[in-house]
């Protein structure tokens, strides 16, 4: 098979796993949701609540129709993007999950950066300089970030950075005359702001998000330092590497250009995984941050008991997870041609 | 990478860093640049601005902003006065006509017009939303709207309370040609005749209010907004709130927080700079509620005396300054004071202090065996996040009586919430706000028979019955005050409940926030339009 071909070929096999993949998460959500002690209606709505309008609501909500009807109907719902309207607040399932899911993205996407920018470096020069301090306390870091929850993370960092230093905002994703004033086309507020040229929110908005993106990034620095550091540690003993150097090329390019640039390819598989590592960590970050993110929404939703809200926001969840691995298993492709074969 | 980009990379870095260390971004847009903008921080989540599917303070908070009753609770009172109405008066024992004021209009500019208040009240009672109030209205028979002044409530039964009931968010006027008959309004869509216009809400993050231009002080002591906006935000957590008014509006957090910062936090707030702790009149309760069929006792003579060794045993003062560090008050009638009619029944029957001996004594003359096995619940956060702390306490007061052996449970209010009124739990932990600030929200609720009482406890004293229909029946002051008097005495003695606290209502405003003082009273209203910055 040709070059192209097998790419073609793993690219659609992919793809067809994703199918499956997520009408079994869809199919897990809806049991979980039906299978969950008590009415929904009834859970929302607290208990007070008269028979009479329990069954009014129940009815109107489609909750007393064949299960089977109910399931087909909630996938059609998902695939044509009908996520329904909560029970507490009427608000769209869909509002919230454009709303709230760009803030939890723009998180785990900051986060990520930050993990990058402290991981990859990190992990390369405790590789390069083993069993040295630099290596030692490359490791410990990463050990102590990684076993440090979030939250103990964060409401260090609010201590520190928010209330002692008064550096950083603690709480929110932007200040709240901010939060009202600013246009928001993409819902993501660094993008909103610079397009809209408002250059006094955009600092706002990188001021907000300073301090959850390193607590949640801090997190899967973590586990990029040791991933790296490994893979350098592999590669540095490379033949590769070894003819390198006996060609008279610089230890800094041989370190840059044939060590790291191959050390890198795992790690492209495992910083995909750990986006969904994100989005649980993204649910804590939001909590301890005040962030509007979808995680936040998860649990205002579940401590309301709304179930239909829940059921959107997880639904959602559950297809950005297979979404980005699928994407993750599309970029090893192109980067590490031995997973097409 | 060439030198040039490189430069221009870093340039590009040194300029973002700048930009967000010189803080121009969170300083000036949280608030410093903002003027009249009053930033407000809250853990409370509101349900709906359509008074018709509020019954919650959150709503209310915001319904009282926006739209007009016909009458009002003014700032610092205890009595309604008429808001949009010019007048109201009772035609006879059943009819109640209000007439209202000339010239009042909704923020878009339609006139407000008796129909509009017959309109509000018959589809609150049509819509009949599991999350508002339309079940106060259950004495309403109809409303007419002879003329577009005239408003005339008929009513099943005479009910001095009606005129309070009027004051209430739930039965704010609402625009006609604007709200659905028989659905709510979406909560960003709401129009009101009151001091502000809902500019946004967004559920779970803001809410924003902007001074309605057109309204016009309608009362004695009522003003225009001293604010331009008010931006409510909505927080997770209690410490976030904290945090959030500690930083201040400058650095993206808050210029008030008001419900609800622990007692921890306060105690810590009073020693923040910048940051000054405001307390006002409450009327918010706690009590203990005992179902008197699952409750211990051979007979109702024991079952009465183990109620009444409970009242003698519990330390108001140790669970006030214990467990919330002075930030409520020991409470010794269902009514609180501050409110008309209000006494304190429980004190003067069983003293303010802990009386073991005396307690010792009842339980002994009704052959009552101790210590008294009492299984008492409690919900753990949806009463603020002390309940636990506060029931260790009275847990460990009843037990070092000797007097009783406590078994204390738990569980979430959305469990809690149906089995305390379906006879689960013989002893249980009750808060109560009020719906209106009149001593029958605080004795009828609780003290009525079975089938009128929300409880469902089995307490009935014919009695107690019998004047709690009389007070309702007449609007005589005098005659009022003797009955309540009366039931707050009754109350005390078959301590079928036993109040314990009353709350204060305390908030944490940053340097040069006025007015949140004159706002804290027995009505609960917030009234933004109070509340001002000094730049």
């Amino acid at each position: 098979m040709s070059r192209s071909g097998s790419l073609r070929a793993y690219l659609l096999t992919r793809v067809a796993l994703a199918i499956p993949t997520v009408l079994i998460l869809l199919t897990l959500v809806f049991v979980l949701m039906r299978v969950a002690p008590g009415n929904p209606i009834q859970a929302a709505l607290g208990g007070h609540v008269s028979q009479q309008i329990i069954e009014r609501k129940t009815h109107a909500a489609g909750y007393d129709r064949p299960i089977l009807v109910q399931y087909a109907d909630y996938l059609k719902d998902v695939f044509t993007g009908h996520l329904g309207q909560t029970i507490t607040d009427k608000t769209p399932v869909t509002r919230i999950v454009v709303n709230n899911g760009s803030a939890t993205a723009e998180l785990a996407i900051a986060a990520f950066l930050v993990a990058l920018a402290i991981g990859v470096p990190l992990g390369v020069l405790a590789g390069r300089f083993r069993d040295t301090p630099v290596d030692t306390g490359g490791r410990l870091f990463g050990i102590f970030v990684y076993a440090a929850p979030v939250f103990f993370t964060g409401f260090l960092a609010q201590l520190v950075f928010g209330v002692k230093l008064g550096w950083l905002p603690t709480s929110g994703r932007v200040g709240p005359v901010t939060e009202f004033t600013l246009d928001k086309p993409t819902h993501f507020y660094v993008i909103d702001s610079i397009i809209t040229g408002n250059w006094s929110a955009f600092g706002d908005v990188l001021r907000h998000l300073i301090l959850p993106a390193i607590t949640l990034g801090l997190l899967v620095s973590g586990v990029l330092i040791r991933l790296v550091r490994v893979n350098m540690l592999q590669t540095m003993r490379g033949d590769y590497v070894e003819a390198a150097r006996a060609r008279g090329v610089p230890e800094r390019r041989v370190v840059i250009h044939h060590a790291f640039r191959n050390a890198l390819v795992p790690v492209v598989t495992v910083a995909g995984l750990q986006f969904a590592t994100l989005l649980g960590g993204a649910i804590l970050t939001e909590q301890t941050f005040n962030w509007p993110g979808i995680g936040a929404a998860l649990v205002r939703y579940l401590n309301l008991r709304d179930y239909i809200a829940v059921q959107g926001i997880v639904t959602v969840f559950a297809i950005a997870v297979v979404v980005v691995s699928l994407l993750i298993d599309v970029i090893n492709a192109f980067v590490d041609p031995r997973v097409r074969y | 990478m060439t030198r040039r980009v490189r430069t221009r990379l870093v340039a590009a870095v040194v300029a973002t860093a700048a930009l967000v260390a010189s803080g121009c971004g969170g300083g000036s847009a949280g608030g410093g640049g903002a003027g009249g903008t009053i930033i407000r921080g809250t853990t409370d989540q509101p349900v709906s601005y359509d008074p018709a599917g509020a019954y919650d303070l959150p709503s209310y908070d915001v319904i009282y902003s926006v739209y007009q009753n016909l009458l009002t609770i003014p700032p610092g009172g205890n009595k309604p006065v008429p808001e949009a109405a010019q007048a109201c008066d009772w035609t006879n024992s059943t009819t109640y006509k209000c007439t209202l004021k000339d010239g009042l209009k909704f923020s878009n500019g339609d006139p407000l017009t008796s129909e509009d208040v017959k309109f509000s009240f018959d589809r609150n009672v049509e819509i009949a939303d599991p999350n508002g109030a339309s079940s106060l209205l259950a004495n309403l028979k109809s409303t007419d709207a002879p003329d577009p002044k005239t408003v005339i409530f008929h009513l099943a039964k005479p009910d001095a309370t009606f005129p309070f009931l009027l004051t209430v968010a739930s039965f704010a006027i609402v625009d006609h040609k604007v709200f659905p008959a028989d659905k709510l309004q979406p909560s960003d869509k709401v129009i009101g005749s009151g001091h502000y216009t809902v500019a946004s809400f967004k559920p779970g993050q803001q809410t924003v209010l902007e001074k309605n231009p057109t309204y016009t002080p309608t009362y004695d002591g009522d003003e225009a907004a001293k604010n331009d906006r008010v931006i409510i935000q909505y927080f997770n957590t209690s410490s976030a709130l904290k945090l959030a008014v500690q930083q201040g509006p400058a650095n993206g957090g808050v210029d008030i927080a008001y419900r609800s910062l622990s007692p921890t936090d306060l105690s810590s707030l009073k020693s923040a700079s910048g940051v000054n702790v405001v307390e006002g009149n409450g009327t918010e309760i706690r009590y203990l509620v005992f179902n008197l069929k699952l409750m211990p006792g051979d007979n109702d003579a024991q079952k009465t005396a183990i109620r009444q060794a409970v009242a003698y045993t519990i330390d108001r003062d140790a669970i006030a300054n214990n467990v919330y560090d002075g930030t409520v008050q020991p409470l010794y009638s269902m009514v609180p004071q501050g409110l008309q009619f209000a006494t304190e029944a429980f004190k003067d029957r069983y003293g303010a202090t802990p009386n073991v001996d005396a307690a010792k004594k009842v339980l002994a003359d009704a052959g009552v065996k101790t210590p008294v096995p009492l299984e008492i619940w409690y919900t753990p956060s949806h009463y603020g996040p002390v309940s636990g702390d506060e029931y260790a306490e009275i847990k460990h007061e009843l037990d070092s009586s000797g007097l009783f052996d406590v078994t204390l449970k738990s569980t979430e209010w959305e469990q809690y919430s149906t089995d305390a009124f379906t006879n689960k739990y013989p002893v249980f932990q009750l808060g109560w706000f009020p719906d209106y600030p009149d001593a029958n929200d605080y004795t009828q609720p609780f003290y009525a028979p079975n089938k009128e009482s929300f409880l469902n406890i089995s307490y009935s004293n014919p009695e107690m019955t019998k004047l709690l229909a009389d007070e309702v029946a007449t609007t005589n002051d005098a005659k009022r005050a003797a009955d309540f008097k009366r039931i707050q005495e009754i109350g005390a003695e078959d301590a079928p409940t036993i109040p314990y606290w009353q709350g204060k209502q305390v908030a944490a405003v940053r340097d040069g926030i006025s007015g949140v003082e004159q706002t804290f009273d027995p009505s609960f209203i917030f009234r933004y339009w109070l509340i001002s910055k000094s730049s």
